[in-house]
């Protein structure tokens, strides 16, 4: 460990101590916004530590962690999705009234920290760490607010799956070092490849680490926690999950399979092919009956996960492109989605069913337009970031010739275009009687327009974003 | 697979085994002669008092968390000390004294913490 390593380190230092430094601020006196700033500046100063480090890149620190383009990207990714977070839970909290509102801020950086940790992670001890921080920060979060059973019972049952999934990875990662005596993404390869593994062990190994993965990623037929879960938890913290929680596990799962040698065998084709397919249908059909805007969003998660999975089984730079693109339309499309959710929120509920979203285009035009372009995002159309996302999948599944996975995709995104569109039925249907609306909080405001202009943005001018991942890409491959 | 295993395996099997048949002559071949107070929960040999569900003071929780947590840093800070001279010998010292003052540091930042909180307060 020298001076470089430290440089390199420098995102991960940096959050790390905004945590500390933010339960010291909390120690010595209570008060919301101050404490959400000085949250808000350690995500700032952690990805002011990205250029330095990515002079310094790629460089592998210790056996853990290996700080390449690929990782900064996506560590920069989740910071702003958390600082997204924080903005809107300052809206929400505040909303709430609930007496000890602080600590939520310790408890995001904590499980950002913990998805930086899984992008950089080329072992599976950082793998597990990293999620397990990442979870940890996680179950408290959803069930942060205390005003009803409901977020305590989604935080309960995001604890026992999220358990029982690390217990799953967990095996498999025993297996694995029973097995080849390597914990090492590189060294499980090698050994691998040399032909050491026993079938019986190195198969069911990587199944259950796979298994495990997948109930992090809320694939079908991992994804039973998804709708109760994402209407537990209040708004921002549903965003955060579904986007950084996923993400992470998802850049994790990139390095060990990229360094497994890409996805040439049949059978992880075909795991991966199959999950893709179920999630994508078993997403799609259950979001067609939802009565709630929560609910429609998590099982719309589950059916994306499953195109994502389409990208994944491309060849290593092929597939990088694509599921880090997919990736950030949709972290920008669902942070913005649940940020008109947050909002919307008025009194002591949030706006969750589909009747509170009746002719919201006549009450609150600019956020029903936002929702609307959040909405045909997610459905893939043009002009929105999710096209060229959805886009870029169906290219990586073509360029390998997977034409049933290819299919699939178009048949599913027809499918989810109804329920998408419900809503937008929905909102300019005329108007019931008008509720009092709460005013949009400046911060709040200001994301939301940012999101907007993203959202459009890299639909309209995608070149700047291929530019920038097809550098990272090559850091990985 | 593995031969060694192999003998884990018979291990578990017949300890399974052996405990299973056992309870089970027993149900089969023991008499069965039940009366009230052998029917009753044991206790030490009295007759049971009262209701085992008690309520406990939420505190207990409290308390007990904050000791595990402060234990387990004990459980670091032991095999740390105990190799510390060895590092010092291979060039690491400073290196590893930093770690553990960071560890130690981050942890004391949690007991200011608390304190502060009034977690350490039992009224």
């Amino acid at each position: 460990m020298n001076g470089t390593d430290l440089v390199a380190l420098g995102p991960l230092l940096a959050l790390g101590a905004a945590a500390v430094v933010t339960l010291l601020s909390i120690a010595v006196r209570r008060h919301q916004r101050a404490t959400a700033t000085i949250a808000g500046l350690g995500l700032v100063a952690a990805a002011c530590a990205l250029p330095a480090a990515a002079d310094v890149a790629p460089r592998q620190v210790t056996a853990l962690v290996r700080i390449d383009d690929f990782a900064l990207l996506y560590i920069g990714l989740f910071l702003a999705a958390a600082f997204a977070t924080i903005v809107l839970a300052h809206d929400d909290l505040r909303r709430r009234a609930e007496p000890h509102r602080e600590e939520f801020h310790v408890l995001v950086l904590l499980s950002t920290l913990g998805a930086c940790v899984l992008a950089t992670s080329t072992h599976f001890a950082s793998f597990f760490l990293g999620l397990e921080t990442s979870s940890v920060a996680l179950y408290a979060l959803i069930a942060y607010p205390r005003s009803g059973p409901a977020h305590a019972e989604a935080g309960l049952k995001y604890l026992l799956l999220a358990g029982a999934s690390s217990a799953f990875l967990l095996f498999g990662m025993a297996l694995v070092y029973a097995d080849l005596g390597a914990l090492s993404f590189d060294g499980f390869a090698a050994a691998l490849l040399a032909g050491r593994g026993t079938p019986a062990l190195v198969w069911p190994a990587l199944a259950l680490v796979v298994a495990g993965a997948s109930f992090k990623l809320a694939v079908a037929p991992f994804h039973m926690w998804v709708p109760d879960v994402y209407q537990g938890a209040p708004a921002p913290v549903t965003g955060f999950l579904a986007t950084v929680s996923k993400g992470a596990v998802l850049a994790a799962l990139l390095r060990l399979f990229v360094a497994l040698g890409g996805v040439e065998r049949p059978v992880v084709v075909w795991t991966f092919g199959a999950l893709a397919v179920t999630s994508m249908l078993a997403g799609n059909l259950l979001a067609l009956s939802q009565r709630s805007l929560k609910r429609l969003l998590a099982c719309s998660s589950v059916a994306h996960l499953g195109y994502v999975l389409v990208a994944f089984l491309a060849a290593a730079p092929v597939a990088l492109e694509a599921v880090t693109w997919y990736l950030v339309a949709y972290f920008v499309t669902t942070l913005a989605a649940f940020g008109v959710v947050t909002v919307l929120a008025g009194g002591d509920r949030e706006a969750d069913a589909l009747d509170d979203y009746r002719g919201l285009f006549w009450r609150r035009p600019w956020l029903a337009a936002l929702l609307t372009g959040c909405l045909l995002s997610l459905a893939g159309i043009p002009l929105t970031a999710g096209f060229l996302a959805k886009f870029y999948a169906l290219a990586a599944g073509t360029s390998e010739a997977r034409w049933a996975l290819v299919v699939a995709l178009v048949v599913n995104s027809a499918l989810s275009a109804f329920y998408y569109l419900r809503v937008v039925v929905a909102m300019a249907a005329p108007a019931p009687a008008a509720a009092p609306a709460r005013r949009v909080p400046l911060g709040a405001g200001v994301l939301l327009a940012v999101l907007a202009l993203l959202l459009v943005g890299l639909g309209v001018y995608p070149a700047a974003l291929t530019a920038l991942i097809r550098a990272t890409a090559t850091a990985l491959s | 697979m593995n031969e060694s295993y192999v003998s884990l395996l018979v291990l578990a099997a017949v300890a399974l085994g052996l405990g299973t048949v056992i309870l089970m002559l027993n149900g089969l071949l023991g008499p069965s002669k039940p009366t009230a107070s052998k029917l009753d929960t044991f206790e030490t040999g009295n007759e049971p008092e009262g209701d085992a569900r008690q309520r406990f003071s939420i505190r207990f929780y409290l308390v007990a968390i904050l000791f595990i947590l402060f234990d387990i840093e004990v459980v670091f800070l032991f095999p740390w000390a105990v190799l510390f001279k060895d590092y010092v010998a291979a060039g690491l010292g400073t290196f590893m004294f930093v770690e553990m003052a960071v560890f130690v540091g981050i942890l004391a930042i949690g007991l200011a913490y608390v304190w502060r909180k009034g977690a350490l307060e039992w009224d």
